[in-house]
Parts: C-alpha cells; structure tokens; sequence
C-alpha cells in the first residue's frame, strides 16, 4: 500500500482501488485524522491510512463502532484539522444521532463522511440507502463517478467542507470501492498540521465559539444558517468540474446518472453505438442538485432517464426541480425506477442498463447467438452446481454453531439463537445448521434476546439464546447485554470470540492489544467485563465439542439472569492460525462407516467442512490435504473413529 | 510504452475461482502489467463475504482510452482464466461467446452441497469436452498439481499467469510479470513465484 | 417385522409420544442422543432402514417373531409369558450386600455371572443426583453400586450399544420389559449384518408396572425441594400409596396419586410386565420385603440360578399359589389394558402400508387376551 505515497510525481498512475483513490484524495487534501469501524466494502480506507500513518503524520483509527468514529473525526474539525469518518452503509444509521446534531454545529477543519453503500447487498445482510441522510440531516452529497474522480472529488469535497463549514457526504458503492482503475496521482502538500480547539468566542461562532448543537428551541439562530451552507454548497455545484454533459446538443434522451452507474451507462451507450441519440449527464454533486444546471440540461431533451441503484433518490429529487420548472423545461418523460425500467432492488451493471435503453429507444439487441447461449447456459445448469456459502475449513463457529445446535436438540424446549451481524450470520443457513433465528443490525441479537427473555409471564417457555462476535460486543452488544442483566433476563448470551473482526479482514478492536497502525493498546478483557457487569460468565473451547454442548445445556436450565459463555478460539484466518495446522487430519478407510447404518455420512453431509470430501467410488471420506485448515474437529465428531488426527510436531 | 494494441477496446478478460484461491492477487497482478505497459485498466471484483466458499471473480477492462465497466456485460468477455474448472463453465456461460479464450486450471474444489451429495460434480473429461464442444479455444492445465509438486498449491495462480502470458495473446512480458510481482511479494518469495510463472509459460507452450 | 428408518422411528414413535427413552437407538450413530429422559434425533438421517427402528420396542414389534427365536413358539396368552419355573428367591451369603430393595436376587445373580465370567460385564442403570445413568460395570463392587430401584425410564441400553462398539460380546443386561423387548430385538439381527453376534451373556428383566418421566419428574421434584439434596427415593409396599423422598434432614412423602400424574403416555401402551423375553425376570413380592419373585424363562438363565444356588450365591423357595395367582391377574390386567389401548389407537396389526404398527402378534392369542 505505500505505492499511495512512495511516488510522489505528479501525474503518475497508478492502479488503484476506489477506496485506495479515495486514500489518495484526502492525503492530497492533507488529511490529519481518520476513523471508522470496519464494513464490507469500505475496510481498506482505514487500513491504507494505517499503513502510511507515520509517513504522512496521520492519526488513524479503528473506533468502537461508526457513531464514535464520526465523534473521533469531528474532535479532529473542531480543533481545526482535517479529518475523515468511514463505514458501510449500515454505519451511518449507527452514527446517524450524532450525524444530525453535528450537521446542525457545523465543522471548522474540512471533515467528510465516507460512506461505501453496497447495493446488491452482495456483502451486507442488505441494500440499505445512505443518501437520503444527506437530505435527512441537510449536508451536501458528492458520488464519485470513476476511480480518478474518486480521489479528486475527495480533495475538492475538503475544500468544499471547509468553504460551508459543514460536514459533506462522499458516497461509494461496491463496485467503485472495491474495483481498480487508472489514477493520476497529484502532489502531496507538507504534513505540518497545528491542532488547537477554540471556545472563547460567542456562542454559534463557527470561527472561534463552543461547537455545539442549540441547546434550546431557535431554529432561526442554528437550522436557518445551516440551510443557508447548503444553499451555498449548491451555488458551488453550478461550476462543479465533476459535472458533465456527454452527447449531442439535444439529443432523443437525455440519461442523468452518477456514481458507479456512470460506467454502465458509458458501456451500454457504447456497445448499443447510440452516441448520436442519447446525451449522458453526468453528475458528481447529487445532493443539493444544482437547479440551474439540472434546468439548462432538462432543456435538452423531452425524455429523461435516470439511472441510480437502491432507491430512486436522484429520480425524485430531478422530478422535483423539472415540476418546479416546467414552464421553461416542458413536460417530460421520465425512465428510472419509478416507470419500472430500471429493477426497484438490486444492483446494477450494463445488462440491465442495455435491456431498459433498447426498450426505450426500441433497439433489437443481441449480444451473443442465442444457439451458443442456451447450449453454455444447458451446460452451467447441468454441470456448474452451486456454490452455497459456509464457514472457512477450520473455522471455530462450525464448532460452535454444532454444539449450539446439538444443545438446543437436547434440551428440547424449542429454543432457538439470536442472531448477530459478523462471518456467524451464516447460522441462519446450513452451513451453521440453521440454528440462528433471527438477524438484523449489529448487537440486536442480544437486545432481542433480553426482549424475549422478558416473556416468561406471558408463557414462553423456550430456551433463549444470542450469539455476538468480540468487536460486534463492544460495537454495540455491550448495551443490550447491560440491560439485559440489570432486567434479570434470562438468556444466554454465547460471545463468539475468535480474536478480531475476522468477516472484514481482521480489524484490530477494543479488546485486541495493538491498534491498527500498530502501536501497543490496551486490551480490553471481555470476560472481566461482563463478570464486572454482573452476569454469570463462564469459557469453553469450541473445539472441545462435549464440553461446549454440555455447559450450553447446563447454562439453559439456568434460570436466573443473563449468562455469558465466550466461546474462545481463534479465526482460522487469523496471523495466528493462518497456513499452520494443528492436526495433520486424515480417514482410515477400512473403518469409515460411510453411507450404512452407523454413520450415513455424518461428516460431509451434515458437519459439511469444506476440507472432507466423499470419494463416490470407495464410498468413504477423505480430506483434502491443500483445504482442511487441520483443527482436528472432525476426528471427533466421526462415529466411527475413521477420521484421525495427529498433532503436528 | 507497448506499441501492440489488442483487438478489441475494451479487451475484456475474467479471472475466475473460488474464494482463498488468489484470484484477486492474480487480477491485480495482471491489471498493474497493463497499467505498465500505457493502459487503462478497469479491474471489477466480488469479495467479502462471498468469498467463503463462494465463486469470486475479477473483471478486467483494458482499454486505450478510458476507465468502463467493472462489470463486463453478457457475452462480452474476450478471455476467460480460471483456477476451478466448473467456475470456468458457470463464467462460459455468463460471459462466453464463440470466440473467446478460455484457459482453465483442472483441479477441482468441491462446492459444500457436492460434499454433502445433494449436488454431483462432474468428472473433468466431461468438463473438458462440453467446454471445447462450445468454444475452439480452450485450454486446460493441472495447474495445482504442479503448485503441489513446487509444495506450494497457492502458486496454481501464479503458473496460471505464466500459461496466459504463454498464449502470446496479450501485449505482455515475463519482465511485466517480474515487476509487479516483486511489488507484491516479500523479496525471498520472488524466486519461486518467477519459477511458478514459468512453468505455467511451459505448460502452454509445450 | 416391517423395517423402516429414523424417519419412521420419529413419525411413529417420538411424535406418538410412545417413546419411552429406553436407549436402545442411542450410540448406534450420531444421530440420536438421550438428554433429561427424552430421546432426541440431532439431524436427520436418509437411510430407509436403520437399527435405531428395527431395535425400537415401541413400533414394529413381532410378538411371535421374538417368541419363535427365544421360546420356539408363537406369542402365547399366559400373563406371565413363557418361563420353565416360577419361584422366591433372595440374595445368598455369598452375594455381597448393597443397597437392596427387596431380596437384592438381580444383584446376587448378576455379581455372580460375573465374577465366574458368564459375562464380561454388567449393562446397568446407575443413579446422578436423581437422573439415571446407565453404565457398564466390570466389577461386582460396581454391581452392587447400582442396587435399588429408580423409578425413572433411564436410557439404560444407550450404554449396551457402547459398550457393543467398544467390543464387548457377552454382556449382562438388567432391563425393564421395554427395554428387554429392544434387546431381544437386537439378539434377532434384525438387519442382516454379517459381522453380527449376539452380544448377550444374560438378561435379566425387572418387573415394572410404570416408570416415571424423568424429565417431568424432575420439574415436579425442582419446584418442591432442592435437588441437590436429595439422597434416596423409595416407593414402600402397599398400602402405604405414597413415595418417599430422603433428604440430609428430612423425609418428604408425596400421595402416589399425584406422582403417577408423571407416568408418560407411553407406559400405557406396555403390554409386558414381568419382561417376558428374558433369560430371568425378577419382581418385589407381595407381602415379603425381603423376597423376590423369580422367573426363569431360557436354558441359560436355568443354567445360571442352579449354578448360583449351588455357589451359594442365591436362595431359592417354592412360590406360594396365591402370590402367583396374583402375579398373573396383575400381569394380566396390565396386558389387556395396554392392548385395548393401543387397538383403540389402531396400532395393532396394521395392514402395511396404512399406518405404522406397534405390535404384530397372532389372532388366536389376541382374541384370547382380549377376553373373546
């Protein structure tokens, strides 16, 4: 990561992701401060900081969760630095209570939010929107529309923050963060920063007063001169560079998009070869839409198309100002999500962009021979099984989610697991034996937990139970769990500790003994806390199966209060696991069971680690030596004993 | 700056695989090479949480002009690499046409439902066969096994950089190769990737 | 004898609540484990025929089957089952002294079988707090350990299958009827195995009229008194109706009236109360505390009394007529019972193919049971 400061020329390329360019972007602005939690798919931002830290004089850090990181990041504005906050889309919600409060103080040292959205929700539990917040709490909102305007929309946006004295909004999705493409590097400015926080000035002074929000109902001294920072944040997106118009000067349809959607547009324009008929509005500044601008180009055409993902936000807020200037612009046809040309949920790419304009424009568009297409499509269908998703060969919620499974069998009372967000969401499929029965945002599981915990009155008798990972307890677990035993809650709360936030790349967090640049931190110990808190804690070893199922029984039966089993091991991706087996694991074929009486294949059709593989022919098990992660836990779910396992030396 | 020009702009090309495999190492790799050599390089990739067992794949765009898609449309992909044979069927379909290059590593890595028996996995000579029914240029390589016999099975991804780079195909050289790798690789590890490289440039050349 | 898999087993067992909790599917595979009484299935399992079905005694059970392989005869109508001798019998000097009820017979035999290796060890339910644990002992001090009754369905033959794995082949059982039904169900290698062998030495079989849901049990016991405390259970002899509960300081009694409310729905379809498929069978005497009453059913279990007796380890007396009448008039009233009852469910000789069947048995002997 250090090419994003290695090479200082001006006018370099490099190959960069879009958080990368983002990186970029804020180091050329001469950013002092970030911080964020970590989320698919905005995680990188934080680690490229981390790496070049020291370098360029940055202070950068993984908070507790995505509320803290905004209040890190707004510390460093106040006392007029430059500073970032970073999160998944997700995040924002989290941050959202001081988002609106800090909208309404205003910053003084150029601060952004980051947020990377993941339309498609291909790595989020879902597609959840964060634009609209930008309306919501009445901030400027920038997307960029390719990876060099990632990094330059990211410099201009500090200029920008500094200019209204606001926060301003910096939207990605998915395939902006996560996709590379050339970046022109500009030059790095000198890493002398000064931080000092002034006060003594009158209240609302945003150049020297206490930043606060109005403690008392003015509207009129507070919201009023917020509006008015937006109402300027617009006159500055009449000249926005970031803004373009592509095509002919009137063309047949006008499309306006941004953000990732730019590229599929400019795809599907050109392999459809339509240049001459339809124009591309480009747009960088998405909240407030500056009017004139978005007039002079709704002049150019009778239909508009708008092409956006998640929710039809720039649809709405462009027919908006087309109402509102109707008498010049003239009555339109508008395209997008609303007349349903482009899908209401779900990500796009240029397929769907190319299937709505040749329905628009009625074009006859055939990109492959339909002969060759049903042929390979026969093939997949019959050839290409899917793949489902599941634990990592070795991973100690396999081991987990087996005993929680097999507990709440036994016990037979018809309990059931609250679900968390972390790689353990994956409880709610096979793969974690569909044990986990409900799932929503960070730390709910245990807040749902303490909710039904609370049922007994009105006759519930099942079981309770949640499952947390380590950074997501004191993301936002930590709360629930407080309430939970101050209420004498009965449930069971199983803290699923493997060492880090292992779904995002193994982020340091609060209880880790290093931060993420590295230096020494104080480890916060789970176990002291929750006994601290009062609840009933003990510890198991999720490897050790009988062990872990036993002490979930006995902690079920348990009547009183909240009880805390952490379930201590490491992440099988973890620096300490990662590529070391601990078990050289392999079957004696001559007593594998297999598929009779006894067994029926209890290893690859139930446990389902993808390191055990069933050999059709011999009709036994056996495991691939380059998959199994060597945790030995297959040896001892085998009924027979075929499966062995030797320590290695 | 390289003066040879590919045949289609933008030359579109799938790197494909299961999670853990270094398919995104491999994207990357290959991406910074075009990036040397006076491109534009587009590289779209799905990862996160899909990479636990899941099919992942990198897209990438090289161009004369300009960043497109990270996302390749249907049909569009001139060349297809693969380090899982039956990720190179799912991708042939999505993204093959009649023209395209397909170069897949024969090693296969068992979906959990093929595991558990409510899926089957076919047998490599029918994968073989049906692929090279559909397309004329397809081309098969035991990648990992020779990763295994260099006692390394990452390195299946590097020797099938080599054998891409050994289809003559692509404006690219074992010097390109050379200096994005040793970006991306501690010092003492260049060696053996460098010889993992040039097995897979064997492999295809034999 | 119809066999089907755990799905059967499930369909018409677990959920007919007629299981009983015996064990007998236990540690055959990963699959079905016993915890707080009740027999759970874990995942589930494709196989269309399976031991854990084929050992169920509560589905699928060949009265006439089992009959012919252990007696030579189809099921007949004597409360009482088939048995060459009927006696009184007691624990002889020899025999050491455990916490007996009544004569301590089933321990004087089964320490006897093992100390002169007729068995290699002794499939018995032993005593965790209130919750009974079946073990496998190998030595006749473990015997003894086990003496006295539990009054709770205990998954006794989860530790037979185990100790079957473990390579044991010529075990002592001490069962109650359901589960001598599973055991000699077992004995029949019911799936064709060729590795098969009876891994039986002796079974003896314990009276029983009905036994309690441990787990039902144990809730009635919790909301009482603490568990922990509890060192003793004991039902005393009519007409006393009540159940007596030791503790370090006090003993509780609580009416038999409200303790049979805990009696789970499938005792009430058992038609056997003396186990009638044993080598022995053993039972309380009425009237005598310190006698048992004695059956002796096969040529191995005459063997072994006439070798004990002779050791000195049991003694024998005649039976006197009236207790026997009366044994046979319980026996046969819990029969009748238990078959109108399960008729009434119509799981008596269903036609296959229409529903499953917890008992096969011929017509001649039913009508006569039924009294017609």
């Amino acid at each position: 990561m250090s090419y994003l400061i290695d090479d200082n020329r001006e006018g370099i390329q490099h190959l960069l992701m879009g958080n990368e360019a983002i990186v970029r972007g804020a180091l050329e602005a001469g950013i002092n401060v970030a911080a964020g939690y970590p989320g698919t798919p905005s995680s990188e931002i934080i680690e490229a900081f981390s790496k070049i830290a020291r370098d360029r004089n940055i202070y950068a850090e993984w908070s507790t969760n995505e509320k803290v990181a905004m209040e890190v990041a707004a510390a460093a504005s106040f006392a007029g630095l430059r500073s970032l906050c970073v999160m998944k889309q997700n995040g924002v919600n989290v941050a959202s209570d001081f988002l609106l409060h800090l909208a309404s103080s205003g910053t003084r040292g150029g601060m952004l939010l980051v947020t990377c959205d993941d339309p498609g929700a291909l790595s989020s539990v879902n597609e959840g929107e964060s634009r609209l917040f930008a309306k919501l709490v009445e901030i400027p909102l920038l997307e960029p529309g390719d990876f060099q305007e990632a990094k330059d929309l990211t410099k201009w946006a500090f200029d920008l923050s500094e200019k209204i004295r606001n926060l301003v909004m910096i939207r990605s999705v998915t395939r902006m963060s996560h996709a590379s493409g050339n970046v022109k590097f500009g030059s790095l400015p000198d890493t002398n920063a000064h931080a000092e926080y002034r006060f003594d000035g009158p209240l609302l002074d945003m150049e020297t007063g206490p930043m606060i929000s109005m403690i008392v109902a003015a509207p009129e001294l507070q919201h009023g001169p917020q509006q008015e920072k937006l109402k300027k944040a617009a006159q500055l997106f009449e000249d926005c560079p970031f803004n373009t118009y592509n095509g002919p000067e009137s063309p047949e349809l006008l499309i306006i998009t941004s953000s990732a959607c730019t590229l599929y547009v400019r795809e599907a324009v050109n392999l459809l070869n339509i240049e001459d008929r339809v124009g591309i509005l480009k747009l960088a500044t998405t909240w407030p839409l500056p009017p004139n601008l978005i007039k002079r180009n709704l002049m150019r055409s009778k239909a508009v198309f708008v092409v956006e993902e998640v929710l039809p936000t720039l649809e709405e807020n462009i027919k908006i100002l087309a109402a509102e200037t109707a008498l010049e612009t003239g009555i339109k046809t508008f395209y997008g999500k609303h007349s349903g040309h482009i899908p209401s949920a779900g990500e796009l790419n240029p397929d769907i962009v190319i299937s709505a304009l040749t329905k628009i424009l009625h074009i006859d568009y055939r990109p492959v021979e339909p002969s060759f297409e049903q042929k390979t499509a026969k093939m997949a269908a019959t050839m290409a099984p899917t793949r489902e998703m599941t634990f990592c060969p070795g991973c100690p919620h396999r081991a987990s989610f087996w005993s929680i499974h097999n507990a709440i069998a036994l016990d037979g009372r018809n309990g059931f697991v609250c679900g968390d967000i972390g790689c353990y969401v994956m409880g709610t499929l096979p793969g974690g034996y569909s044990t986990v029965k409900t799932l929503h945002s960070m730390g709910s599981g245990s807040g749902l937990a303490s909710g039904f915990g609370k049922l007994k009155q009105f006759g519930i008798e099942q079981p309770v139970l949640a499952v947390c990972g380590d950074s997501t307890f004191f993301h936002a677990a930590m709360p629930a769990l407080t309430n939970a035993i101050h209420h004498k809650s009965p449930f069971t709360l199983i803290l699923l500790d493997n060492s880090g936030t292992a779904m995002t790349g193994f982020q340091p967090h609060p209880g880790s003994p290093f931060d993420v640049m590295g230096n020494t931190a104080e480890a916060l110990d789970i176990e002291a806390i929750c006994r601290a808190m009062g609840g009933r804690v003990e510890i198991a070893d999720p490897f050790n199966l009988t062990e872990t199922r036993e002490m979930l029984n006995y902690l079920m039966e348990y009547k009183d209060g909240a009880k805390v089993l952490i379930l201590r091991q490491a992440c099988a991706l973890s620096p300490e696991r990662r590529g070391k087996k601990k078990f050289d694991v392999s079957v004696d074929e001559s007593i594998c069971i297999g598929e009779n009486c006894g067994c029926d294949r209890l290893c690859t059709r139930i446990f389902g680690c993808p390191g055990i593989t069933w050999d059709t022919e011999k009709k036994v098990s056996r495991i691939d030596t380059i998959i199994c992660a060597g945790c030995g836990v297959c040896a001892d779910i085998c009924p027979a004993g075929a499966i062995q396992k030797k320590e290695v030396a | 700056m390289n003066s040879i020009n590919l045949d289609r702009d933008p030359y579109s090309i799938i790197i494909t695989g299961v999670g853990g495999q270094g398919n995104v190492m491999a994207s990357r790799v290959m991406g910074s090479m075009f990036v040397t050599n006076g491109f534009s390089v587009t590289i779209g990739e799905t990862f996160g949480a899909s990479q636990r067992g899941g099919s992942v794949m990198s897209h990438l765009r090289i161009s004369k002009k300009s960043s497109w898609s990270p996302q390749i449309p249907r049909g569009g992909a001139d060349m297809i690499v693969s380090l899982e044979p039956i990720e190179a069927v799912r991708v042939l379909a999505a993204y093959g046409n009649p023209g395209v290059i397909l170069l897949s590593n024969t090693r296969p890595i068992f979906p959990v439902n093929v595991i558990k028996g409510e899926a089957t996995y076919p047998a490599i000579e029918d994968i073989k066969t049906a692929v090279k029914n559909s397309i004329s240029h397809a081309i098969f390589i035991d990648a990992t096994e020779e990763a295994l016999k260099m006692e390394n099975p990452i390195l299946a991804n590097i020797i099938m950089l080599g054998a891409v780079i050994g289809l003559n195909i692509l404006p690219l050289e074992r010097d390109d190769f050379h200096k994005a790798i040793a970006e991306r690789v501690p010092h003492d590890k260049i060696d053996v990737n460098m010889d993992a490289f040039d097995l897979g440039t064997r492999l295809v050349r034999q | 004898m119809q066999r089907f898999g755990s799905r059967e087993l499930v369909e018409n067992v677990i959920r007919q609540n007629l299981c009983i909790g015996c064990g007998a599917c236990n540690n055959l595979c990963p699959y079905f484990k016993s915890y707080n009484g009740k027999t759970t299935m874990l995942f589930p399992c494709t196989l269309p025929e399976g031991r854990c079905f084929a050992y169920c005694p509560k589905t699928e059970v060949d009265l006439d089957e089992l009959s012919a392989a252990l007696f030579h005869k189809p099921y007949g109508d004597d409360p009482l089952g088939y048995y060459r001798s009927i006696m009184m019998s007691r624990a002889g000097a020899r025999a050491g002294h455990g916490l007996f009820q009544a004569g301590g017979t089933v321990s004087a035999l089964m320490q006897f079988a093992l100390e002169k290796r007729h068995i290699d060890g002794a499939i018995l339910t032993d005593r965790k707090g209130i919750e009974p644990t079946p073990i496998l002992a190998t030595e006749s001090k473990d015997i003894l350990k086990c003496a006295s009754s539990k009054y709770t369905a205990a998954p006794t033959l989860a530790a037979l299958n185990r100790a079957i794995k473990e390579g044991f082949g010529n075990l002592g059982i001490v069962s109650t009827p359901c589960q001598t039904l599973a055991v000699a169900q077992m004995r029949l290698n019911p799936l064709q195995e060729n590795t098969f062998r009876d891994p039986t030495g002796l079974v003896i079989g314990i009276f029983c009229t009905w036994a309690l849901d441990f787990q039902a049990f144990k809730v009635f016991l919790s909301q009482r008194i603490d568990l922990a405390e509890i060192r003793k259970i004991d039902i005393p002899p009519p007409p006393a109706e009540v159940m007596e509960v030791f503790t370090d300081c006090a003993t509780i009694e609580y009416p038999l009236s409200e303790i049979r409310q805990l009696v789970p729905e499938a005792c009430s379809y058992c038609i056997d109360m003396t186990a009638e498929f044993s080598d022995i069978s053993v039972g309380v005497m009425e009237g005598r505390t310190d006698m048992n009453t004695l059956i002796t059913r096969t040529d191995r279990g005459q063997r072994i009394v006439d070798e004990a007796v002779s050791a000195g380890y049991l003694v024998l007396t005649d039976l006197p007529d009236e207790n026997l009448e009366h044994l046979k008039w319980a026996a046969d009233n819990k029969k009748k019972r238990a078959f109108a009852k399960a008729e009434e469910k119509a799981i008596v000789n269903t036609p296959a193919g229409t529903g499953p069947s917890y008992l096969r048995i011929n017509h001649a002997t039913l009508k006569k049971i039924r009294g017609e």
